[in-house]
């Protein structure tokens, strides 16, 4: 299927191969560079499910020990073959997704079948799996390390009880010790299915030779995934206050917001437009309460905004450096809590609106984000281009509804990361 | 596809114009160009922010929020790079293009016209800056020059440089120091603003769809491009070919789980404006600027000594380094193994294989960098800083030119000057 938008200069080219394989092709005529990204609806919260009847309880970090190991072939390792090529291949594993992706300015094709040969080939024996456990252990020490990734962690810690979000991504040196080749190819043979999976090419190709490509390098079997697990749900947090200690200048704090998850049939896309809109409303870097903070000296010039999706679970963030997290905390809360009766301001919530607007158009400029917004899009069945009709049915009230929801007593975790 | 244009608009004002129809944004910068460090350091560094707190018609944060907000989300970020020995501060601005949004007409010369008023028409309170103004950013300083350390994997390459270049101007931060930041006051800052202005080479960057005639008379009808008289030349990067004395070594602790281990070299001579540097990037790409590297293959993936051991060459400067995140007790061997490679690169041990893909792999990096307007900025303001104005694709044509034997020859000139080594004691 082709689709044109042409007040945007974009076309969209879709197809579902016979193993059910989703290949898209986003073309940027003039650009230099390709970008194709071959991703996996699998990502470190699916570590529990059940498959051919069976129900699996893996290690937590699987998905992300899966990530690495796949670049392992029986023949050598897809980045030597990459590197042959001049091609710079990468891959990540996040809360949803596991993706691998390469870039380049030519031999497109020999590109694309390196990519889908090592998503598709599993090669693990005990030896290049304990291998890779040391690598890893570093990784995860050096995430440890990091003052930013650990209040991420700690607020997630936080809001959820029982969602395997809890944990970090990579796992930690204990679980991943519990790792063997067999979860590895049970976790492949249940995820890797192209069922699962989605293809996105963004850049200058030719989208029939990337469907053949893919056709021919994808494999016919194509197992479908049972039920995941991701534990008893609760409206509330599991704590209201998570504090870590590292050598940091000044705290580092991250708030969120315990949302409802998307309601069955509900667009991921208009909810995570919902979300960012709220977040920015409520102290984004041009919003009223955001100016006044800064000049109470209460948060520093980098304070981010976030509306994070999964499986079973949402949460609006704002997170940053700040003297006196509670204190931001107190005055967040209370907006929230003034946005959600009073409603918002008009004005304020058209340029909003502009704002988020512009900032998804520039999305489109760059191939590699473009790409992986389109792959996740895809997962929910729409287009990341979707978002764009959806900007005109979002009200003022609609955005007023997510703050009563963030305003329910017990919804709120503060994580906080500081020297003492 | 892509329209290169340089053009002088004033006494050490020039703009460049990168023209292209692929992008649906536009990338704006308003730089000031002086010497790094110096008694004012602190001051520059903390001007962007100062002035980023309101102009004459937009007073404050709020006003300045709506305008951005009303443009389609327009972005106006303070900025303070250093760029070889040249401290860079300024604006950097992105906003969509006219063509994508209804009645976004006269979006970029509402930009222009907002970036301009930022530096040259603040809010000002007594023929100074404001005094609440002033006080919050020097404590916003602060807290950046201690932030600095937060990052082990940013601290680390920062402390080699500060130690390796001690008596180089490189060694500086951009941020200037904390005693130099406790001690702004109102009246100090607006003088050393004042004399930026006077005195900075001024560097204005545009990438869009709009022509170079119409962004230079968008720019030309503001206080940028007015006659100034006291402008200062920039000062070339000091490059030192070969380290002093012999090779140092210096450990240090931190209460981190991880110790980072980073080498610092000289290149011989080899940088952006001097040397073979296409030979020296091709080299440093064979040791450690990949995944197929020499560093990434054995000391990573052969020997699991690691996460990320890769190699830098900081070209405005002239110096290689490498940068590694390892346990305590894999110091020595991490950095036998290191330096077993840089010997395998002098004794010409690299395979074609190896040098072709190197060579690939820089050609696919500068082909990208023409993908990404904000990379064309900061790849325009490097060359603008170190006075050389080589494109991309003119990299590209010297890359594929290098031979074998320069290669070698690059390996050779390379020097071992300090060992750096944060020591992690909370692991």
């Amino acid at each position: 299927m082709i689709r044109n938008e042409t007040a945007l200069r974009e076309q969209i080219c879709t197809r579902t191969l016979d193993n059910g394989l989703r290949v898209c092709y986003l073309p940027k005529p003039g650009f230099s560079k390709t970008f194709a990204i071959l991703a996996t609806d699998f990502g470190s919260v699916d570590a529990s499910f059940t498959f051919e009847g069976q129900r699996y309880d893996t290690p937590a970090g699987v998905a992300h020990f899966l990530e690495h190991k796949m670049f392992e072939e029986r023949d050598g390792n897809a980045l030597q073959k990459f590197a042959r090529t001049g091609a710079s291949p990468n891959a990540f594993t996040s809360h949803t997704m596991t993706a691998y992706h390469f870039s380049c300015t030519d031999r497109f094709a020999e590109n694309l079948e390196i990519l889908l040969r090592l998503a598709f080939v599993p090669y693990f024996t005990a030896d290049n799996v304990e291998k890779e456990r040391g690598i890893i252990g570093q990784e995860i020490g050096m995430m440890e390390d990091t003052p930013g990734w650990q209040v991420f962690c700690g607020l997630l810690a936080g809001l959820y009880h029982e969602h395997p979000v809890r944990v970090s991504i990579a796992g930690s040196v204990d679980s991943i010790a519990q790792i063997t080749p067999e979860t590895l190819y049970t976790c492949h043979r249940a995820f890797y299915s192209p069922r699962n999976m989605v293809l996105v090419v963004c850049g200058t190709a030719d989208f029939d030779e990337i469907c053949r490509l893919a056709t021919q390098f994808s494999p016919q079997d194509a197992p479908t995934i049972g039920q995941r697990h991701y534990g008893t749900r609760r409206d509330t947090v599991a704590a209201p206050l998570v504090t870590r200690q590292m050598p940091t200048s000044l705290p580092q704090f991250l708030l969120g917001f315990k949302d409802e998850p998307l309601r069955p049939g509900e667009s991921r896309l208009r909810r995570g437009l919902l979300g960012e809109l709220a977040a920015r409303i409520l102290c984004g870097d041009t919003a009223p309460l955001y100016a006044t903070l800064y000049e109470q000296r209460l948060i520093g010039r980098d304070l981010d905004t976030d509306y994070m999706l999964l499986p079973q679970a949402a949460v609006g963030m704002i997170g940053g450096e700040s003297r006196d997290p509670q204190a931001v905390r107190a005055a967040v809360e209370a907006e929230v809590v003034r946005l959600a009766h009073e409603g918002i301001d008009e004005a304020l919530f058209r340029r909003m609106k502009k704002a988020v607007y512009g900032l998804r158009l520039r999305v489109l400029d760059a191939p590699d984000v473009y790409a992986r917004q389109q792959a996740n899009a895809l997962f929910g069945g729409e287009d990341y281009l979707d978002c764009i009709p959806l900007f005109d049915t979002i009200g003022a009230a609609d955005v007023q509804a997510v703050f009563a929801r963030w305003a329910q007593p017990d919804r709120s975790c503060l994580s906080i990361v500081a020297a003492d | 596809m892509q329209q290169v244009t340089r053009k002088k608009l004033g006494e050490g004002v020039a703009l460049t114009c990168v023209t292209t129809p692929r992008f649906k944004r536009a990338v704006l910068r308003v730089m000031l160009l002086l010497p790094l460090g110096g008694a004012e350091a602190a001051c520059r560094a903390c001007l962007p922010q100062v002035l980023r707190r309101g102009t004459a018609k937009l007073p404050d944060l709020r006003a300045i929020g709506e305008t951005l907000d009303e443009r389609y989300g327009a972005r106006i970020e303070g900025v303070v790079r250093k760029e070889g020995e040249t401290l860079c501060i300024g604006f950097l601005a992105d906003c969509i293009d006219e063509a994508y949004a209804p009645g976004a007409d006269g979006l970029t010369a509402g930009v222009i016209a907002l970036l301009a008023d930022l530096l040259y028409d603040p809010c000002l309170q007594d023929g100074v800056f404001r005094a609440a103004d002033v006080e919050g950013e020097r404590g916003a300083l602060l807290d950046r020059i201690a932030a600095q350390k937060n990052d082990p994997r940013l601290w680390a390459p920062r402390r080699l440089t500060e130690l390796m270049c001690a008596d180089e101007p490189y060694g500086l931060s951009a941020l200037g120091t904390a005693e130099q930041a406790a001690r702004i006051g109102a009246e100090r800052l607006y003088a050393a603003y004042r004399r930026a202005l006077d005195e900075a080479q001024i560097e204005l960057f545009y990438c869009g769809t709009r022509p170079p005639d119409e962004i230079e008379r968008l720019f030309g009808a503001t206080p940028l491009t007015r006659r100034r008289t006291a402008v200062r030349p920039l000062p070339q990067a000091r490059i030192v070919a070969r380290p002093v004395g012999a090779p140092r070594e210096v450990i240090e602790q931190a209460a981190v789980a991880q110790a980072k281990l980073s080498l610092g070299f000289r290149t011989g001579g080899h940088c952006l404006t001097g040397g073979d540097p296409a030979a020296y990037w091709l080299f440093q790409t064979v040791f450690g600027g990949s995944t197929s590297s020499k560093l990434f293959l054995n000391v990573r993936e052969k020997q699991s000594l690691c996460y990320y051991a890769s190699a830098q060459f900081a070209a405005s400067k002239g110096i290689l380094m490498v940068h590694s995140g390892i346990e305590n007790d894999k110091f020595a061997t991490a950095r036998d193994e290191i330096l077993r490679q840089l010997d395998a690169c002098r004794a010409g041990e690299m395979t074609d294989g190896e040098l072709e893909a190197a060579r690939r792999s820089l050609v696919n990096g500068w082909r990208t960098l023409l993908d990404d307007p904000l990379a064309l900025e900061r790849y325009w303001l490097s060359q603008a800083a170190a006075g050389t104005l080589v494109a991309p694709e003119e990299r590209i044509a010297q890359v594929q030119a290098v031979e074998r034997a320069q290669v070698v020859q690059a390996a050779q000139d390379t020097a071992l000057d300090l060992v750096y080594l944060m020591e992690g004691t909370a692991g």
